[in-house]
């Protein structure tokens, strides 16, 4: 078994690449055919080689540049479609999560207490050895639900899940339900689609609910919407802060939290009250045409004026202008959208707004349903078919969230149904490349639910905090040292390649995956003899070999022979703004409002959202950018500050329903009066990052636990909290 | 590509979104130390009161000046200015005077002071990696960023894109490119939607500051060397008077008595 690049490989890939480039492979000049039609590619193994970014789920097309065996610089690929030549300050820190001196470098088995970080240095084999056992051991006394596995979105998902389903465990935690929940069963009960592609090529009105471009950055989509802006697009930006997208807006609309749903019903009553629709698509494409008018009739700019603090003339001028725009309006559909008990309702209504304006998979329009499978057209390895599962999820799909798709799940009722035993008890967790301590809301509770297992085994690179609570910790190795299986985006397969050997014993997830699950007598589902053989079996369909989609960094896939008819993939084969589905699982059919709680006299929302260093909560130890980050303060309206008493930078003792944080205090007029905000990801417990070790306050501590019982999605601006000097 | 004669940035501040994805390209390329930078930003931030906020952010780094003041005030030659650009420095003629901190208007060089004295490397400052584009690469800031507020480019072709943008969009930018004439005209362009001197940039002459004490300066020799023969004049009348003087008292003592040496 190889999983290393040899020196002589790198000499071989420096010289087809360099054929590749002379080819004329290269069809955007940027840094890469610069690069070698000044013959930076030489003979010593100093150059480019494309890969494949993973500092956040965007995976940009990368070039690192590696001299003498290091990677000294990443530069974004000119041919990738979601980094065409750049990378964003995520992703041109990459090298050093690589060279993080917190990397764990070998497989470490705990020592002392949980939690102490007192571990010792083993083998593969005995790690290995013990988590087989361990896992075993659960199925023979528990059943292999006892089991709950979990892992975030990453290019060997499907082989986790493999493991998962094969070992017969149905009890799976994911991101999804903390993140897109509300937006991916809004759009599958609507469009039938999960998240429909956005195309910025001709939009002229642009209205983002929430989704901080300009911060939460996806290189490519923020690009375009950015050169939109540019060339006169209308952005309309509706967030309580004044983020960096608020600041390229043309109007900034600082709405009450929780209200957007109502000001988009708003939207809708003056779109269909007065006629301003896409006749024409709507009654060909749409179901609830007729009922639509009177569903909306309640939901007036006046009504909404009232709940959202948006003046009326306001709603029903950006509803006119939206409807002018058509077909070339778009409501984004956002993406972290777990925000609010009724952020499902948002989602619908931005659903049901893209219906009316008419741009959903129009030529050229604005939103597109056409979005493929991860690995499809690809080839896969043979492997025999699952176990039947025969135990209930614990995290309640779908018996107790009947809508809730199976791949998403609720992974914050999974964690309280560990705590409370019900309906079973789970006694063991495997989790890779996965930060739970931190994602999930109200730590005190996970780190109890950690409590309550009898065995925690953990995949990554770093000793981030659930590693540090964990039994057994696995090097993985990082994404610039390891293969990941190809991935087709827009017309070609990229590949993930290593540039550099991995350091330590740190090994690859389809390495890792493939030995447990062997040790675990589940060997016929890996039937792969290395990553290599795993990456050619995938190519087999596209008649390349693997050493030229390593050179070029990518294969052509073949051309796409299903577009043209517009079809929809819901019972109706149509748009469905009414909802069957919802009405016969007992909610309501049309888009709705629900009215959010809001904080008691004294209290603020507590707000979080990303910034534009910062992935998550696995790249607060990455050294360059915790250099170039800002210190992770309280935002607070600046007057409401002074009124308190609060001066700018002092600490401030921060206290919910379930936790109290300290932090310093930036008073700043940048967000509204009855609001606070908060950086997601930082103040980690792992004394072994020691970059982010006491720095900043964690805003999982503070977060209360709230279940929307349509899509599952976590409420997480549905915290209170009192703010008081520290 | 096109050929580049005179290297240069367009900076447009309506379009930068403070990602910083430029400051850890540069870090990076340039291998800079965890507690340095070449760029910063500079700005006012977010001004303005809730709910009328604008937010004014600008990539500041070396402005690769035609006339650079920093090689005016330097007094070892340690500054050069190359013609297709870049200001460069040389730190093995460097002192570590510090003349070119004082003299640069726009605060770029920065003092190393605690490799400053072990590597010989006093001063850090931007480059224009001058390893990149010498080999028809983008500066390390241009080529990563993801919503082209900077672009790299031809001199004249980006005073003129810069202008183009000006007309596209009326009422958008301050009339105006920072650094067309400013000081001499600089490589680095700059367009804003706010002005000027809240992005921290300074109002300078188009006649550069170090263009007029050059001037003074430039005639400072031969204005010497002509003081020197008038005061050569002077000097020489004056003594050619006091001989006279001499030579007139010496006549009196013949005709007057002196009684104290008589006594």
């Amino acid at each position: 078994m190889t999983n290393t690049l040899s020196r002589r490989d790198f000499l071989k890939l420096g010289t087809a690449t360099a054929a590749a480039a002379a080819a004329g492979g290269w069809i955007q000049p940027r840094a890469a055919r610069a690069a070698r039609e000044a013959g930076l590619l030489d003979a010593a193994g100093n150059g480019y080689i494309p890969s494949m970014c993973e500092m956040c789920v965007w995976r940009c097309g990368l070039l690192a540049r590696v001299e003498d065996g290091r990677v000294v610089k990443l530069e974004g690929n000119p041919e990738h479609p979601h980094s065409r030549g750049n990378l964003c300050p995520r992703g041109q820190s990459g090298l050093m999560n690589t060279y993080d001196p917190d990397r764990v470098l070998t497989p470490l088995i705990r020592v002392g207490k949980r939690g102490d970080g007192l571990f010792r240095k083993a083998s593969w084999e005995e790690s290995l050895d013990l988590i087989a056992n361990k896992m075993l051991e659960i199925k023979t006394r528990y059943g292999p639900e006892a089991m709950v596995f979990s892992t975030t979105h990453c290019l060997t998902q499907q082989q986790f899940e493999n493991m998962m389903y094969a070992f017969g465990s149905p009890n799976y935690g994911t991101q999804r339900s903390l993140c897109f929940n509300a937006m991916i069963t809004a759009f599958l009960l609507t469009y039938g689609v999960e998240e429909p592609a956005r195309n910025y090529n001709n939009v002229d009105f642009i209205l983002l609910v929430g989704r901080n471009m300009m911060e939460a950055i996806s290189t490519s989509e923020t690009s375009e919407l950015s050169h939109a802006v540019d060339r006169g697009a209308k952005l309309v930006y509706l967030d309580p802060r004044y983020t960096k997208t608020a600041s390229r807006a043309a109007e900034w609309i600082p709405i009450r939290p929780g209200t957007d749903s109502a000001f988009l019903l708003a939207m809708i009553n003056v779109i269909v009250t007065n006629e301003l629709a896409d006749c024409e698509f709507v009654k060909k494409y749409v179901v609830g045409c007729d009922g639509i008018k009177d569903a909306m009739s309640r939901y007036t700019p006046e009504w909404a004026e009232k709940i959202t603090g948006v003046p009326a003339a306001t709603i029903d001028r950006i509803a006119r202008e939206y409807a002018a725009a058509r077909p070339n309006s778009l409501v984004h559909p956002g993406w972290r959208t777990s925000n609010f008990l009724n952020s499902f309702q948002t989602e619908r209504a931005i659903a049901t707004l893209n219906a009316l304006s008419g741009n959903v998979l129009t030529p050229g329009g604005c939103l597109s349903a056409e979005v493929a499978a991860e690995g499809a057209g690809l080839g896969a390895p043979p492997q025999p078919p699952y176990p039947r599962l025969s135990a209930l999820r614990l995290d309640g799909t779908p018996w107790k969230y009947p809508l809730v798709p199976l791949k998403l799940g609720v992974f914050q009722e999974l964690r309280d149904a560990i705590i409370t035993g019900q309906p079973y008890q789970a006694h063991g967790w495997f989790i890779s490349r996965q930060n739970p301590i931190l994602s999930l809301p109200d730590r005190n509770k996970t780190l109890q639910a950690f409590g309550k297992m009898d065995f925690i085994a953990t995949v990554d690179i770093i000793m981030n905090d659930t590693a540090w609570f964990s039994d057994v910790v696995l090097p993985e190795a990082s994404y610039l040292e390891r293969y990941d299986p190809i991935l087709p985006v827009e017309g070609k397969a990229f590949i993930r390649q290593p540039v550099i050997e991995p350091q330590g014993e740190a090994k690859s997830t389809l390495w890792i995956y493939k030995q447990l699950g062997e040790r675990l007598g589940l060997g016929d589902y890996f039937q792969y003899d290395d990553e290599e053989d795993y990456l050619r079996t995938q190519l087999k369909p596209l008649a390349v070999d693997l050493e030229e989609v390593k050179a070029l960094g990518y294969a052509k896939m073949p051309e796409d022979e299903t577009k043209g008819e517009i079809t929809f993939n819901t019972p109706s084969g149509k748009i469905e703004i009414y909802s069957e589905t919802l009405k016969n699982a007992g909610f309501s059919p049309w888009p709705t409002w629900e009215e959010p709680p809001v904080p008691a006299e004294g209290e603020f929302f507590l707000l979080t959202g990303k910034v534009a260093q910062q992935t998550q909560f696995g790249t607060q130890n990455n050294q360059l950018l915790h250099k170039y980050s800002d210190e992770p303060r309280l935002w607070m309206n600046a007057s409401v500050a002074e009124e308190r008493g609060l001066r700018d930078s002092e600490w401030v003792e921060v206290t919910s329903n379930v936790g109290k944080v300290h932090i310093r205090l930036l008073a700043t007029q940048a967000i509204r009066p009855d609001c606070v905000y908060m950086t997601p990801g930082y103040g980690h417990l792992s004394r072994g990052l020691k970059t982010a070790y006491g720095w900043g306050a964690s805003d999982s501590v503070l977060h209360v636990t709230y279940t929307d019982p349509i899509s599952g999605s976590q409420a997480l601006s549905q915290t209170f909290v009192s703010v008081k000097k520290a | 590509m096109t050929e580049i004669n005179h290297h240069a940035f367009l900076f447009d501040a309506t379009r930068c979104i403070d990602c910083r994805a430029c400051m850890v390209a540069c870090s990076v390329e340039n291998k800079i130390p965890m507690n340095k930078t070449r760029i910063w930003v500079a700005g006012l931030g977010i001004t303005g009161e809730f709910p009328n906020l604008q937010r004014e952010t600008m990539v500041y780094h070396c402005m690769h000046c035609n006339a650079p003041d920093c090689l005016s005030g330097c007094p070892v030659g340690a500054y050069s200015k190359r013609d297709d650009g870049p200001v460069e420095y040389d730190k093995n003629r460097c002192i570590g005077c510090r003349y070119c901190m004082n003299a640069c208007p726009f605060g770029v060089p920065h003092f190393d002071f605690d490799k400053g004295l072990v590597d010989g490397a006093f001063i850090d400052k931007c480059t224009l990696c001058p390893q990149r584009i010498d080999i028809g690469l983008e500066p390390a800031c241009v080529a990563t960023c993801p919503t082209d507020a900077l672009v790299y480019g031809e001199w004249t072709d980006l005073v003129k894109e810069a202008h183009d943008r000006i007309a596209a969009h009326p009422g958008r930018y301050i009339d105006h490119v920072y650094g067309e004439t400013e000081n001499g005209g600089t490589s680095y362009l700059i367009l804003s939607h706010v002005p000027f001197s809240e992005l921290g940039l300074p109002n300078l002459p188009e006649n550069p500051i170090n263009k007029v004490s050059e001037s003074v300066m430039e005639i400072t020799i031969p204005f010497a060397l002509s003081w020197a023969a008038v005061l050569t004049g002077v000097a020489a009348g004056v003594h050619m008077n006091n001989k006279k003087k001499e030579a007139n008292a010496k006549e009196a003592e013949t005709y007057d008595e002196k009684p104290e040496e008589t006594k």
